[in-house]
């Protein structure tokens, strides 16, 4: 055993086309440690990185320096035993074999994993049980829906019980009741009940202050900071959030004449243009910000409100979740 | 850990690894079995293939039966002559795509990724594979033989079937070491299918599937001495058809145990080599 941490991540680095002109930092000496029974975040855009350092503790990829224990195990003297120890949820629906069902998917897992024919009968029943598809047995993967697929392949993980779980954006396009089932499923049924170590990567925000005891932001290849969601947010320099819903063209530099309203954050979402700001003091830049912004837009709610992982996340880097 | 627990570790590792062997087989024969329409089309269209080979042999004897052919390898019958030999490209199909194409097969699935992280080591999905192709291929190839034997009336030697099956499982041996190259070479590489497709037509051209060696210029003589299916196909001619020898049987089968000896381990390193590289580029990924 190495060190007290289920997953040990030390100094890693992961660098393709190293010395070409398009070399790609995936990960840039990055470190961390789950402790045994955590449910823990990685929390970043797209290109991050965070799929390419679970590919570095799953052993798919061989990292250029560093080093990484999974449950004691080296991934690079051990990767079998690695291996054994985890169960890594990646690649969405496209993880299953469409043409069989979710009983000879199971079978075929299970037989990879060197569970025994009794164990896996007892398994595949108490996996389908739980993810409801008693009845979605033995129709073949390509006619189940999004979720269920979903559902199929987190039974697919547990197959062999593993005591760690790789989990790679779990919920990535899926519709907002098996988003909800499946974050239920981890923090509920794998973290709390069965007490499985979790590590967890997401580009959304309220999943990651939903779930994760700790969260670690990512972005282009580097850790910007790890703490339990309440203090990151406390971290932040100004405690309250000027948030603007509106509908219109707004640009950044609108705002550069105003004292006190720079570092401003505009997002899109469901036909709206959200306007925040960090700010100790709301009440000294309203007044002027909603008079340029009703001269460009629609305005449909005024708010004041306390800082979230997505303000932490501008504030440590000046690029939104979904921009970066 | 004592010499006990070690070799009842040993013993479960074995038996885990038979079994994901055997899981990878009976999967591809259930996935298989769902694309109707063309598990039926592998059965028909050896058959199509092989008509050619008779046609152009009818062409240019003049009949079915040949002196010539006699004089040099003792057999007059063309199309018993051809058809033994025809049934060799299955074998090779096997090794240079069936084998190859099997890791390739999983990227396109989205496979991959996930079932290289399961606790067994990369060749056993190779060697399932292959354990399927094989079983597939000699279903197969059953079939053409009674189809053919029947419809033209061939007659084969029974008894020397055991020393013929013999020979096959050597020169299968040796062709799964090209399989596994092919396959270590498709995690590296985008254009996987170039490699197999220019090693599979060389080899035909190379091993005498209808023709005998003695007409092959010499360069490529040389270069068939090297190939299991050139000694395949010459030792299962004379056990079953009576073909005359043209290497002696102790040199045939000592020759096909180096081969496989070299190949397989060749195919091995090759193998690791580019599971190696690609784990280092992330290539697995890649399509």
């Amino acid at each position: 055993m190495v060190g007290s941490g289920e997953i040990i991540v030390n100094d890693i680095r992961k660098i393709f086309k190293k010395g070409k002109p398009d070399e790609v930092r995936a990960v840039d000496g990055i470190g961390f440690t789950i402790n045994k029974g955590e449910l823990f975040g990685l929390l970043g855009p797209n290109g991050a990185g965070k799929t390419t350092l679970i590919k570095c503790i799953s052993t798919l990829l061989i990292p250029d320096s560093g080093s990484v224990t999974v449950g004691g195990y080296d991934i690079y003297r051990e990767p079998l035993e690695v291996r054994r120890h985890i169960g890594v949820l990646t690649g969405g629906e496209r993880s299953l074999y469409w043409k069989l069902t979710p009983v000879e998917n199971l079978r075929y897992f299970a037989a990879l994993y060197g569970v025994s024919r009794k164990v896996t009968k007892e398994r595949i029943t108490y996996l389908l049980e739980l993810m409801g598809l008693v009845d979605k047995s033995n129709v073949r993967v390509e006619k189940l829906s999004s979720g269920m697929k979903q559902k199929l392949s987190l039974a697919r993980v547990l197959i062999h019980d593993p005591p760690v779980l790789l989990v790679d954006e779990p919920t990535l396009g899926l519709d907002p009741y098996f988003a909800r089932f499946i974050r239920d499923f981890v923090k509920n049924e794998l973290n709390k009940k069965l007490k499985k170590t979790i590590l967890l990567t997401t580009h959304y925000m309220d999943e990651a202050d939903e779930l994760c005891e700790r969260i670690a932001f990512m972005n282009r290849g580097k850790i910007e900071a790890l703490d339990t969601p309440d203090r990151l947010k406390q971290s932040m320099p100004q405690k309250q959030v000027l948030e603007i819903k509106c509908q219109g063209t707004i640009e950044k530099d609108m705002f550069e004449t105003i004292d006190g309203a720079a570092g401003i954050n505009i997002s899109h979402g469901e036909g709206f243009v959200f306007l925040r700001w960090n700010t100790d003091n709301p009440e000294l830049i309203l007044g002027n910000i909603i008079e340029l912004v009703r001269e460009k837009a629609k305005i449909y709610s005024v708010r004041v409100t306390t800082p979230t992982l997505e303000d932490v996340f501008v504030h440590l880097t000046g690029a939104s979740l979904k921009d970066a | 850990m004592s010499l006990r627990d070690n070799r009842k570790r040993m013993l479960k590792t074995f038996f885990h690894y038979l079994r994901a062997v055997n899981a990878e087989n009976i999967k591809e024969w259930k996935i298989e079995l769902t694309y109707k329409p063309d598990f039926i089309r592998q059965f028909i269209e050896p058959f199509v293939y092989l008509f050619p080979y008779f046609l152009y042999g009818f062409a240019l004897l003049g009949g079915r039966y040949s002196e010539h052919l006699r004089s040099i390898t003792g057999i007059s019958d063309m199309v018993a002559y051809t058809f033994i030999g025809y049934l060799f490209i299955g074998f090779l199909n096997t090794a240079c795509w069936a084998m190859g194409f099997s890791l390739r097969k999983e990227q396109w699935f989205g496979t991959l990724e996930t079932i290289f992280v399961a606790p067994v080591p990369r060749w056993v999905y190779v060697a399932g594979m292959a354990l399927h192709s094989t079983c597939h291929q000699g279903l197969i190839m059953l079939i053409q033989a009674v189809v053919i034997a029947t419809f033209f009336a061939i007659v084969l030697q029974m008894s020397g079937i055991f020393m013929a099956l013999s020979i096959v499982l050597l020169m299968l041996l040796g062709l799964y070491g090209l399989g596994i190259i092919v396959a270590g070479l498709t995690i590296a590489l985008k254009q996987w299918w170039v490699v197999s497709e220019a090693l599979s037509t060389l080899i035909v051209v190379v091993t005498p599937i209808a023709y005998p060696l003695a007409v092959l210029p010499l360069v490529l003589r040389k270069m068939s001495m090297f190939l299991p299916t050139t000694y395949g196909i010459i030792g299962v001619r004379h056990f079953l058809l009576g073909e005359e020898l043209v290497i002696g049987l102790p040199t045939i089968i000592l020759r096909l145990f180096l081969i496989l000896i070299v190949w397989l381990t060749f195919g091995m390193i090759v193998f690791l080599v580019m599971d190696r590289y690609g784990r280092k580029k992330g290539s697995l990924s890649i399509y």
